[in-house]
């Protein structure tokens, strides 16, 4: 798309826009290339650092992988086993579903408020709303920087804070009891911003007549928003879900700088441990058995949230 | 009913803008507080007095001075590359009529739900056994295509008016005469949405500079931070915070210059139809 040239050529006809999207009728009497052409590049990339990839982990998952060049030993289901019987990973897999139980949904739910409140208050809320996508846009690296200095055990601001109220300092980050609950609210701040736009955008997409159309029904509140505002901001929703569930998954950067996964795995997430094992440890097939059930699980969400709204893909 | 949700309302979205704002007036408090003294720890919301020195500490301790070089054409050289793949295929998925369009459209859709740990290690190795290992191409190659940037822009080109598309054939534009000159600039919202999108993602990007990167002259800033903030340095906090605000301002200032773009474009047009 570089180049302005025109390459005129009759078999291009077939393809010139302008007929509008209907694939499903394939009445094309003479197939023309040009959409396959400007597809290309996009398939090839996706077939290459996707797709590609994303199969050859599978394969690799029933394989013991030497780590210097040399021959793959099949193992069958072995690496499958060996990963789901190891407590570590297993602690991981826990904590990371306890990580999206406990932002998913409270993000999900702020997120839709603060769009439909940001929405009432109309034209004068720009400045509130800056502020509330301004996390989803920051450095995560950076931020969990921050996050840790806040719960640092000595002169971090939560700490000095509970000391004003008089209570004891809490080792937020060291302590195996609160290390999770601490990337959690960290998590919840990031996702609960991505939520906020997401909703916000998808309600400028609801037209000015179905709002008028209401108005003069009568219909407000919960009311409106039960059945006009959800049942239109559907597809939204599964948008947001969906992205909310891959995002929380494969949460990494907020664990690894905050507290590397610890104390004594407590904040270890699949993430986290995948990497460990893969590029730590280099135990290689175990990681990608790790990574295909994560995968075979998301999928399985993925489905089940197609399923349920057919109209999404059109 | 309306009378109670509304003071509700307002102090709640109070109470979100203050949360989400907070960790970002702390870092930058932090960063201007003297690295030694009681005006660091104090809970006073400026610190009693100032000192910017730790922005220098924290330019040379952290590397950024080539980091921010690197981030910026590993940033730059990925968005390229995206939108040289992504606007034609989105141009074929929304405009043509062609057999397996519905399959590769689902091909597509189905990228968003591979999470990237299934395909780190595979791609990996791969650019190891090219030896782009620990190279900037390294770092740009496996993000040439993007398929929620697909997707966004497909929506955005679906609804440009039939009578349009017709126009440009009447004059006898050609499919990529038709697409330089008409459909990419009626797709510009969701063009500089997606743009803005793939900055934020690879700028912030850290889990692949983390494999990929290992000398520092291609280190990426996210990665020196982190390394920075592991370093025996680890509790010279207002350098850190320093460091932390030099890597978060780039994108602070892009997002809030063009904020209106990102989040009309971030609708597209289709999203609710």
């Amino acid at each position: 798309m570089t180049t302005p040239v025109v390459k005129e050529r009759p078999s291009l006809e077939q393809g010139v826009p302008g007929e509008g999207p209907a694939p499903r009728k394939p009445r094309a009497p003479k197939p023309s290339l040009t959409p396959y052409l400007l597809l290309l590049p996009a398939l090839v990339g996706m077939l290459l650092f996707i797709y590609g990839p994303a199969l050859l982990s599978f394969i690799g998952s029933f394989f013991v992988i030497p780590l210097s060049k040399g021959p793959w030993k099949f193992a069958g289901l072995d690496n499958y086993r060996s990963v789901l019987s190891d407590p570590l990973i297993q602690q991981a897999a826990w904590n990371t579903l306890v990580y999206a139980t406990a932002t998913i949904i409270p993000s999900m739910v702020l997120g839709l408020l603060l769009a439909l409140l940001m929405e009432r208050l109309g034209r004068g809320s720009w400045l509130a709303k800056t502020a509330l996508i301004l996390p989803m846009t920051a450095n995560m690296v950076a931020m969990a920087v921050v996050f840790k200095w806040i719960f640092a055990l000595q002169g971090g601001l939560a700490n000095q804070t509970l000391a004003v109220v008089g209570l004891a300092p809490v080792n937020w980050l060291g302590d195996a009891e609160t290390s999770l609950p601490a990337v959690i609210l960290v998590g919840l701040w990031r996702a609960t911003s991505l939520c906020t736009l997401l909703f916000m955008a998808g309600l400028t997409t609801i037209p000015g007549s179905i709002h008028e159309a209401t108005a003069v029904e009568g219909i407000r509140g919960f009311a409106k928003l039960r059945t006009v505002t959800l049942p239109m901001l559907k597809p939204t929703v599964v948008f947001v879900a969906v992205l909310s569930i891959t995002g929380a998954a494969q949460v990494f950067e907020i664990v690894n700088v905050m507290t590397k996964g610890g104390p004594l795995g407590s904040s270890e997430t699949i993430m986290t441990a995948t990497q460990r094992v893969g590029f730590e440890y280099f135990r290689v097939g175990e990681a990608s058995a790790m990574s295909f059930t994560l995968i075979a699980i998301l999928l399985a969400v993925g489905i089940i949230g197609r399923r349920r709204s057919p109209k999404e893909a059109s | 009913m309306i009378r109670l949700y509304k003071p509700l309302g307002l102090v709640l979205g109070a109470v979100a803008v203050i949360l989400s704002l907070f960790p970002f007036y702390w870092m930058l408090r932090t960063a201007v507080a003297p690295a030694d003294g009681n005006a660091l720890t104090g809970l006073s919301l400026i610190p009693a007095e100032l000192d910017l020195s730790n922005f220098a500490r924290a330019w040379d301790h952290a590397n950024l001075g080539s980091a921010m070089l690197n981030g910026i054409t590993v940033t730059l050289g990925i968005l390229l590359l995206q939108l040289l793949t992504c606007i034609p295929a989105a141009y074929a998925l929304a405009r043509f009529r062609f057999r397996g369009a519905g399959v590769l459209l689902g091909l597509v859709l189905a990228c968003l739900l591979i999470p990237s740990q299934a395909t780190l290690i595979p791609t990996f190795v791969g650019l190891n056994l090219l030896g782009l290992g620990d190279t900037r191409i390294g770092l740009v190659l496996p993000f040439v295509t993007s398929a929620i940037g697909i997707f966004m822009l497909r929506q955005q080109m679906l609804s440009i008016p039939d009578a349009i598309m017709e126009a440009a054939r009447t004059d006898g534009l050609g499919p990529l005469r038709t697409l330089v000159s008409v459909v990419v600039p009626m797709s510009a919202p969701s063009i500089a949405a997606f743009s803005m999108l793939s900055i934020f993602t690879h700028w912030n990007d850290y889990l692949w500079p983390l494999l990929v990167a290992r000398s520092p002259e291609i280190m990426t800033p996210p990665l020196t931070l982190a390394i920075f903030q592991n370093a025996d340095t680890g509790f010279d906090y207002p350098a850190l915070s320093a460091a932390a605000a030099i890597v978060t301002a780039p994108v602070i200032i892009l997002f809030l210059l063009a904020q209106r773009h990102f989040v009309r474009g971030m609708a597209g047009p289709e999203v609710a139809g």
